[in-house]
């Protein structure tokens, strides 16, 4: 990473060197300032969607899951 | 178009919460599930849920704040007081652990000898790595001071030097615990003085991951252009707590290294 930053000459470094990487937070700016109605969670497209509803599908599977494992665990074991 | 007449931040609704609380839930019930049926499935899916649910969140609030502007000044004083409410919270915790430590060590029972460390403890020597931990956690809080005058100053390169090298000592802390934790001559099945030893600097340990992993994210962030010269909040949080954290260790240090060895 250290390395690969290129040599600098004294004529050349007016305005930093690219060091690791461009400035995209304009563009990201201008992609989540976009007037569309869309609520911030999801204003990135299909990857928010697919984890968002993976999240989801978790949370209400796991909630019958666990309403299930609550109601066989407080039935009485014969001894 | 209606615009606010407010510089406050009213969100967009977000299930989060909700997916939060169930993790919660799940992980909990999961817990009793796993000790009286020896199933971890439950409390696996209640993990998956809180980390899924603490990274859509909190990336939510960079989305909300560095991308669409709305952390404005009053706003920020806001996540300032909560930071601050938060880590105050966080030192109760800890008083709590010390306490008990304090309450035992001050009076030792007859049971334990009548002396602390309790008979048949053989403690570590506070001089060896508790000494080079606490080297490191005090050398991590210069790197992250380091760090932030470098943002302020608008240094990249040394902004990135400096936050990798405070996670870095982070790092050589956690593995020379997790050394020690191995040769311990003693285990937290030994008595008040195992419990009160493994109980707070395990916790302590806990926080130092949380920490670290805090300043590495702060490290992505820099390394994308997230923080500017004057609004870097997310940076300043994630020093606070590490700074909370050090000093944590070293009441540790003082009182159950060193005194009660």
């Amino acid at each position: 990473m250290i390395f690969a930053t290129p040599t600098k000459v004294a004529s050349h470094s007016g305005e930093a060197v690219q060091y690791l990487g461009a400035n995209r937070v304009p563009d990201l700016q201008r992609l989540f300032q976009r007037s569309d109605g869309v609520p911030v969670h999801l204003k990135r497209g299909v990857p928010d969607k697919l984890l968002y509803r993976t999240t989801m599908a978790l949370t209400i599977g796991g909630t019958l899951y666990c309403l299930v494992a609550l109601y066989m665990a407080s039935q009485p074991r014969k001894r | 178009m209606a615009r606010q007449a407010h510089a406050y931040h009213m969100v967009d609704p977000s299930p989060w919460p909700l997916t939060g609380a169930v993790a919660a839930l799940l992980m909990t019930s999961g817990l009793a599930v796993w000790f009286h049926f020896n199933s971890t499935v439950l409390m696996t899916m209640g993990l998956a849920l809180l980390l899924l649910t603490m990274y859509q969140w909190w990336r939510d609030i960079i989305r909300e704040g560095t991308f669409q502007g709305h952390h404005t000044p009053p706003v920020q004083k806001g996540l300032r007081y909560g930071m601050i409410l938060f880590i105050t919270s966080e030192v109760f915790f800890f008083l709590g652990f010390f306490w008990a430590f304090y309450h035992s060590s001050l009076a030792p029972t007859p049971e334990l000898g009548g002396c602390w460390p309790p008979t048949g403890i053989i403690p570590l020597d506070p001089f060896e790595v508790p000494l080079l931990n606490t080297a490191v956690l005090l050398a991590s809080g210069v790197t992250v001071t380091w760090a932030h005058h470098s943002i302020m100053e608008r240094e990249r390169k040394q902004t990135i030097q400096a936050l990798t090298l405070t996670i870095l000592l982070g790092f050589y802390f956690t593995a020379l615990q997790a050394m020690e934790y191995y040769e311990a001559p003693f285990t937290i099945a030994d008595g008040v003085y195992g419990s009160t030893f493994f109980v707070a600097t395990g916790f302590h340990g806990l926080h130092v991951i949380i920490g670290s992993t805090f300043l590495a994210v702060c490290l992505l962030r820099q390394i994308q252009y997230h923080f500017t010269s004057e609004h870097h909040f997310g940076f300043e949080a994630a020093a606070w707590y590490w700074h909370f954290v050090d000093v944590v260790w070293l009441f540790l240090y003082v009182s159950i290294y060193w005194w009660g060895s």
